[in-house]
């Protein structure tokens, strides 16, 4: 008995902890629907990890779009970066008998089958941002990596006026986003007297770009521009230069440009460019009200990019494609 | 720890001097120094910013070692470390960025969150005898669970979401830059100073404090411990405890690096930890090891990392060097002469 005074005890003051601090409730997370008591279609969204900043935004973006329609309630459902658990969370929105269904898959050839059996039964599915084979879908919503790393590089290019020493922190080369990111930008500064001195895997993540980034600078005393596959990289690479007293001297990218994060540093003079990768969360919306309402939608939706700059950030910055 | 043989010759005292654990893992170190010095990437392995930079790297992970080291030496595992540090580095952001506290207040209580923590790992282990691993580990998940719950899975930067979907952002507070610099002339990083402090502590802890000695008779074996009066509960109590405490003084030093508090942050970290603390040579086993034997284990792992870095090697060649040279480092130590 005592065992057990103590052990609720700790966990009551562990609680107390926490309740020191105000959760954000306004983020949609597992299985929290934004629901409306007038509704008339339920959507069912299966997310594939909310443990990524980027997705998290997908779901608010998502969340914010259907608040607007009472005739909508969406379900969030978080897979946690388990392609099994999204299968299972699509079966059981099929089971329910959702209106339409809304997934951004963890990775194609687990996840075709079950999308496909919804397809199949008559649910409309919008694929969101991660492909899935075969056709048995009816939208895919997604933005294209490589276009938008060929116009960071063009946009690099332009910057540097055709030559400069440039450091890449790459994403995770495993991954498609960091291939795709790498490929289009080297296309984009082919032929140009823009030099690569220095590229190293920082997987995604800000502590480690600070350390590649603290080993370019130790070995290039020169460094006119650093072009990070994601925004944290590149915030990472800029703390890494101001420690050195070297962040006047050079430029640094980045790409995402979630509205607290990479406009952000944009904004504080931080990063001189961010390029949007769009989480097409409101393009979802839009896309299933024509589908519910009964209109043809196209079949592939290809989202455009922005740039965001100091000098464009108040206007909303610019398209790219 | 041990008794010392009668002296025999001069050639067995070197013998012995150089099977002592302290040596093994400096002569360990001194091969991962040995490559930094053939691959010195055009000189800037010999830059003293280098080393510098190396040292604010692995600050972190040596700190959250320092908690693991007490707890590996009373025979257990903490795998909640990487977790705690998360959930402090949003908690510490959120007093400091969104609640303007003062560090004077943010500090202590994300101290003590990290503290009850460590706490409720230790209460599991020494009161309701459930194993290190499960305990730990069902920490792991609710503390990572908790970061995000507190932080609505975003991090908690300067930008402060209002509830009209507009942001309002707020000056870096003073703190989070006063940790994140370089004092004694841009020599040193505060945070490898903290690291400093904690080792400091921990070689107290360990070396001058009876309570010390009851952590290594526990890793060596409990039950004798208990029979001979120790107060074994509460020991192994307080070692979880300053695990967790540990874990909140790197969760600070995380989102003042960051100047944010990420709910993702630490994730891995505790393999690292455990990495620092045996590649040092303390033994997994418990009863054996010490603080010093961490400071070289990290210093050991922050070189390696580091040279691989300046080098620009690649991921795939980079964790297989990083596995081959760990794996190298632990079977020098284990030969026996």
């Amino acid at each position: 008995m005592k065992k057990i005074f103590i052990l609720t005890g700790l966990l009551m003051s562990l609680f107390w902890f926490a309740g020191c601090v105000s959760p954000k409730s306004d983020t949609p997370t597992e299985e929290t629907a934004s629901a409306h008591s007038t509704s008339r279609w339920t959507i069912g969204m299966s997310q594939c990890n909310l443990g990524e900043p980027w997705r998290v935004q997908m779901n608010l973006d998502i969340k914010n779009a259907a608040d607007k329609h009472p005739e909508l309630r969406v379900i969030f459902k978080d897979a946690q970066n388990d392609s099994l658990k999204q299968r299972a969370q699509i079966e059981e929105f099929i089971n329910t008998d959702v209106d339409l269904l809304i997934v951004s898959p963890k990775e194609a050839a687990p996840l075709t089958s079950p999308i496909a059996e919804a397809y199949d039964k008559g649910i409309p599915v919008i694929v969101l941002d991660r492909r899935v084979l075969g056709d048995r879908y009816t939208c895919f919503i997604g933005a294209n990596n490589k276009t938008i790393g060929r116009a960071a590089g063009d946009w690099i290019r332009r910057r540097l006026q055709n030559q400069g020493r440039v450091v890449e922190l790459k994403g995770l080369m495993t991954s498609t986003p960091g291939q795709d990111r790498h490929t289009g930008f080297r296309g984009a500064i082919e032929n140009s007297r823009i030099d690569i001195i220095f590229e190293a895997d920082m997987k995604w993540l800000e502590p480690n770009s600070r350390r590649e980034m603290e080993s370019a600078l130790a070995r290039f005393n020169t460094i006119d521009l650093v072009y990070a596959h994601n925004d944290p990289g590149a915030h990472g690479a800029y703390l890494a230069a101001r420690a050195a007293n070297r962040e006047q001297d050079i430029l640094f990218v980045g790409i995402d440009a979630l509205p607290h994060e990479g406009q952000v540093y944009v904004r504080q003079g931080l990063l001189a460019a961010s390029f949007e990768y769009p989480t097409g969360g409101r393009d979802a919306i839009t896309t299933a009200l024509d589908i519910l309402g009964g209109k043809d939608v196209e079949r592939e939706i290809t989202l455009r990019s922005r740039v965001f700059t100091k000098d464009n950030i108040d206007q909303g910055g610019e398209w790219v494609n | 720890m041990n008794e010392n043989p009668p002296k025999k010759d001069p050639s067995a005292n070197l013998l012995k001097w150089f099977r002592s654990p302290f040596v093994r893992a400096l002569v360990a170190l001194g091969f991962v120094l040995m490559i930094g010095f053939i691959f010195n990437a055009e000189g800037s392995f010999l830059k003293w910013q280098t080393h510098r930079d190396m040292l604010r790297h692995i600050s972190v992970f040596g700190i959250l070692a320092c908690g693991m080291t007490l707890v590996i030496i009373t025979a257990g595992i903490d795998l909640s470390v990487g977790s705690i540090l998360g959930m402090t580095a949003v908690i510490f952001s959120i007093f400091s960025i969104h609640f303007d506290w003062s560090p004077w207040l943010a500090i202590p209580l994300c101290l003590g969150a990290g503290a009850v923590c460590g706490l409720v790992s230790g209460g599991l282990i020494a009161r309701f005898r459930i194993q290190p691993f499960i305990a730990t580990l069902a920490m792991m998940v609710f503390a990572r669970g908790m970061a995000k719950w507190i932080s609505g899975g975003q991090k908690i930067s300067t930008a402060v979401l209002q509830s009209g979907g507009q942001y309002r952002y707020k000056e870096v507070p003073a703190i989070f830059d006063g940790l994140n610099a370089k004092v004694l002339h841009n020599n040193i990083a505060v945070v490898t100073l903290i690291f400093f402090a904690c080792i400091l502590v921990c070689w107290l802890i360990l070396a001058k404090l009876r309570w010390g000695r009851h952590i290594y008779a526990i890793g060596g074996n409990e039950e004798a411990a208990r029979l001979s009066g120790i107060p074994v509960t509460a020991t192994k109590l307080i070692a979880y405890g300053l695990s967790g405490f540990f874990c909140a003084v790197a969760g600070i030093c995380q989102a003042a690096q960051e100047f944010q508090g990420d709910p993702e942050a630490g994730q891995t970290y505790e393999l690292t930890a455990i990495a620092i603390v045996v590649i040092g040579g303390t033994n997994l086993m418990g009863g054996r090891g010490g603080i010093g034997l961490t400071f070289i284990g990290a210093m050991t792992i922050g070189y390696l990392e580091k040279i691989l870095s300046i080098n620009a090697v690649g991921e795939a060649s980079r964790l297989m060097l990083t596995g081959a040279i760990i794996i190298g480092a632990v079977l020098f130590q284990k030969v026996r002469k």
